[in-house]
């Protein structure tokens, strides 16, 4: 089947996820997609699927437009796609995953158990799988063999176009083996294959021809001999930064030391941070940054390691104590775990530090509110009413919200972990301003973000992650994307 | 020129009938207010239809007086629904803890303020367990509070029997007195919920629920400890249920194994129309009051009218569903 998109665009308030996207699959093809985290990969597979619709530009599939309403629809135009996130329910079988919704069934309407168990071992057979059962409940497998059940669930539909998420991110050398060959069974009988990867050596492994996005944006289709992985690279990264150089306020005074840090996916971490110093984290989703983060918040269990603030070692097992000492997280997923949707701006505002609010022996609504109206003028968030709830509020506006929480809670230490993620350029500028102010007070400053020219103007210091641990350390001033880039993937 | 007019931008932007719908929704939003004015004009209308009946003295403390027992329940039942849980055992709480205290002064002599300290610490007990299961173990809310209403339902047969009479005078004394001409429960129930609206608004410890019940995972970051907090609110519930059952055997001058029988899901209900939502993080302490007296005047006014009985359930359960349609209805409004 012949996969056409033109012109594609997708917006989300606030952000521009996909940009007039073109993108051309060929019957028996495997065509790569690249792009660094926020490139649009992911909503442009979701297009794919059905489970977003686009705003603008048209899919062809074999010269005909169609318009894929949901899931459902796509599996019937012969799309399949293997999510990063699984949809395996792990309380039920192999087979029953596998053959969800679509179980063999006899002719009073009844599952047939036997030939549900029978095609599913015949499928798990011709992808080489005998190792799992199809009567196992999916929770026993390891996470590897998730994957590779999901794989079988997409194949299952005999599907033209299989589209693959990042599938060898957890799954083990053997098992990422046996993918590949399935995939090249997949191409020689004609069907096509969209890949989606970090890593270099799998894209030239195994595909044909490779698209590149950036920011929302085309960057261009190139056959595979065509390229080598620094041209790749530089595609990926190449743009002009948006956030400039500033004067660093770093001085030499020790804030925070971590010494063989190791807990949740990542181990042996040491770094220090100085007052007045922007230290930033780079590396790929699911090089361990968060995790240290929530780490060190003591939002996650510590295994060893020790860390010391201000000369004193700190012993945390819950944020509160973190804050305390003088931390300050902001979170990754500012929906999910930084804002209380249903709750007004004040209410947000003061929800690390109460007692803000507390002049005398009890809480006062009114000396919230003015707080609320000061921070509202301070980091201009864009609201008529402080007593509004956040959930009208843009992405930029919420960010800010979160930050007004720390800037009120005053921590000696600030962890702001993907500080600008969906949220307009006017914004990302105000929140770079503030974060250089917090530096200029003295505070430190540890900055999680995947936008790299982010870190590379803001950093005094960066460090780079992969696979849970610490691949180098790189000065903020003259370090390129490549060089980062070239620490951070493998 | 000197007078100058300083305008709020704000205020410009959108046509106007826009914003006063919406201040119009957001104020029908808030069931205290909505409720409020809707048991002023039922008690209205009541009054003008019922003239002999209704607006008497004896009838409307009478009313107070029945729905006493079930708002200081519905306090506690108000905080963990503001959190986001709840609690099914509260209904045997009120028996066991009546009947534990009844059974210490009548068989055992126990004098009456050590029978009611015991009476109380069970009540202690009782909701340490269900929080630590709850809020440290992962069990469900549901589960483990329905398992304790068969647990407790049983032990207060085991300590009431077929029931305790001649209960001391002094004991008896608490609930059946009365001030201003009031029955004293009536007078717990508003200390009650004066003192817990006050603690709710206006200290740090109580506001925490409200963020808990609103997004658990964000609290946490913001070094709120969830767990300790839930744990809290579950015995404040259960020890709140135990007053209620102490005060309604006193009243009674009686203890019997099948007192509390279905409030529970009475005081769910009450809650639940004084503006709490099952998914926390809303809901005032006083709308627990406001929902109980809605009920109550309901109840009343079906009595008076010489409706049947279970004319009163069916009328309740569809005036619930309506005020949470409602809520969903204005809520999709104005998210609209």
């Amino acid at each position: 089947m012949h996969l056409q998109l033109a012109g594609i665009s997708k917006f989300f308030p606030g952000v521009k996820a996909l940009d007039n996207i073109r993108f051309d699959l060929l019957p028996g093809e495997v065509h790569a997609i690249c792009g660094e985290n926020g490139a649009g990969k992911s909503t442009l597979m979701n297009i794919l699927a059905g489970n977003l619709q686009p705003d603008k530009g048209q899919i062809l599939l074999n010269e005909q437009p169609v318009r894929i309403a949901n899931p459902v629809h796509a599996a019937s135009l012969g799309i399949a796609i293997v999510y990063q996130q699984l949809s395996l329910v792990d309380t039920l079988s192999v087979a029953e995953n596998i053959f969800a919704n679509t179980q063999p069934r006899n002719h009073w309407g009844i599952i047939d158990r036997a030939a549900l168990l029978g095609q599913t071992r015949q499928l798990l057979e011709n992808l080489q799988l005998q190792s799992i059962q199809p009567q196992i409940l999916v929770g026993d497998l390891s996470q590897g063999q998730k994957q590779m059940v999901e794989v079988a669930k997409a194949l299952s539909k005999h599907p033209a176009i299989l589209i693959l998420d990042e599938p060898t991110a957890s799954i083990t050398e053997r098992e990422a083996g046996t993918l590949f060959a399935i995939i090249r069974q997949l191409k020689d009988s004609g069907k096509s294959v969209i890949y989606i990867s970090h890593r270099m050596q799998e894209i030239f492994g195994i595909a044909d021809r490779i698209t590149v996005l950036k920011d929302g944006q085309y960057q261009g289709t190139q056959a595979i001999a065509e390229v080598t992985p620094t041209d790749l690279i530089r595609m990926m990264v190449g743009r002009d930064l948006e956030a400039s150089d500033g004067p660093s306020a770093a001085t030499r005074e020790e804030l925070l030391r971590v010494k063989d840090l190791s807990g949740n996916g990542f181990s042996q971490i040491t770094f220090t941070l100085h007052r007045g110093e922007i230290l930033g984290m780079a590396g790929l989703v699911g090089a361990g940054r968060t995790e240290i983060a929530q780490t060190l918040f003591g939002y996650l269990p510590r295994r060893s390691g020790e860390v010391w603030l201000k000369g004193r070692l700190l012993r945390v097992s819950h944020p509160r104590e973190a804050i305390r000492a003088g931390l300050g997280y902001l979170p990754e997923d500012r929906k999910s775990q930084g804002l209380f949707m249903d709750k007004s701006l004040t209410d947000n505002i003061i929800a690390a530090n109460f007692r803000a609010a507390r002049p005398g022996n009890w809480f006062d609504s009114s000396v919230a509110r003015e707080l609320a109206q000061s921070y509202r003028e301070k980091l201009r968030i864009v609201t008529p009413d402080v007593e509004q709830d956040v959930l009208h509020l843009s992405g930029g506006n919420q960010q800010k919200v979160v930050l007004a929480r720390w800037l009120l809670a005053d921590p000696d230490v600030l962890i702001v972990d993907e500080p600008t993620h969906g949220i307009d350029v006017g914004a990302k500028a105000e929140i770079y301003r503030l974060l250089r102010q917090l530096a200029a007070q003295g505070k430190g400053i540890i900055l999680i973000s995947s936008e790299l020219p982010e870190v590379l103007a803001l950093a005094d210091r960066i460090l780079v992650l992969r696979e849970g641990t610490l691949a180098g350390e790189l000065p903020g001033r003259g370090t390129t994307e490549e060089e980062v880039m070239a620490l951070a993937a493998c | 020129m000197e007078t100058q007019t300083y305008t709020n931008p704000a205020k410009l932007t959108g046509p106007q009938p826009e914003k006063s719908r919406l201040r119009m929704d957001k104020l029908l939003q808030d069931r205290v207010y909505s409720l409020s004015i809707t048991i002023v004009v039922i008690c209205i209308v009541a009054s003008v239809v019922f003239p002999q009946n209704f607006p008497t003295f004896e009838n409307l403390s009478q009313l107070l007086l029945n729905l006493s027992i079930d708002t200081i329940v519905a306090v506690g039942m108000m905080l963990l629904l503001i959190s986001g849980m709840f609690d099914l055992s509260v209904g045997s709480m009120v028996a066991f803890a009546g009947g534990l205290t009844a059974n210490l002064m009548y068989f055992h002599g126990f004098p009456v303020p050590l029978a009611i300290t015991i009476g109380l610490l069970s009540a202690l007990l009782v909701g340490w367990v269900n929080g630590y299961l709850i809020a440290y173990q992962g069990i469900n809310p549901m589960i483990q509070t329905l398992a304790m209403l068969g647990i407790l339902r049983g032990g207060a047969l085991l300590v009431a029997g077929a029931g305790i009479q001649n209960l001391p005078y002094w004991f008896n004394a608490i609930g059946q007195s009365r001030l201003l001409g009031i029955q004293m429960p009536v007078w717990y129930m508003l200390l009650t919920v004066a003192v817990f609206s006050f603690l709710v608004n206006r200290t740090i410890f109580f506001r925490r629920y409200y963020y808990i019940g609103g997004n658990a995972k964000a609290a946490e970051l913001s070094g709120i400890e969830v767990k300790k907090m839930k744990q809290f609110a579950f015995i404040l519930s259960a020890v709140l249920a135990a007053v209620a059952g102490i005060l309604l055997t006193s009243r009674l001058g009686a203890a019997m194994s099948t007192l509390g029988r279905g409030l529970e899901l009475r005081v769910i209900t009450a809650a639940i129309l004084g503006g709490a939502s099952l998914t926390g993080g809303v809901g005032k302490i006083v709308g627990a009051l406001l929902g109980a007296l809605f009920m109550g005047i309901v109840a009343n006014i079906m009595i008076i009218a010489r409706i049947s009985g279970l004319w009163q359930e069916i009328i309740l359960g569809l005036i619930l569903i309506s005020a949470v349609w409602l809520d969903l209805y204005l809520i999709r409004r104005s998210r609209a």
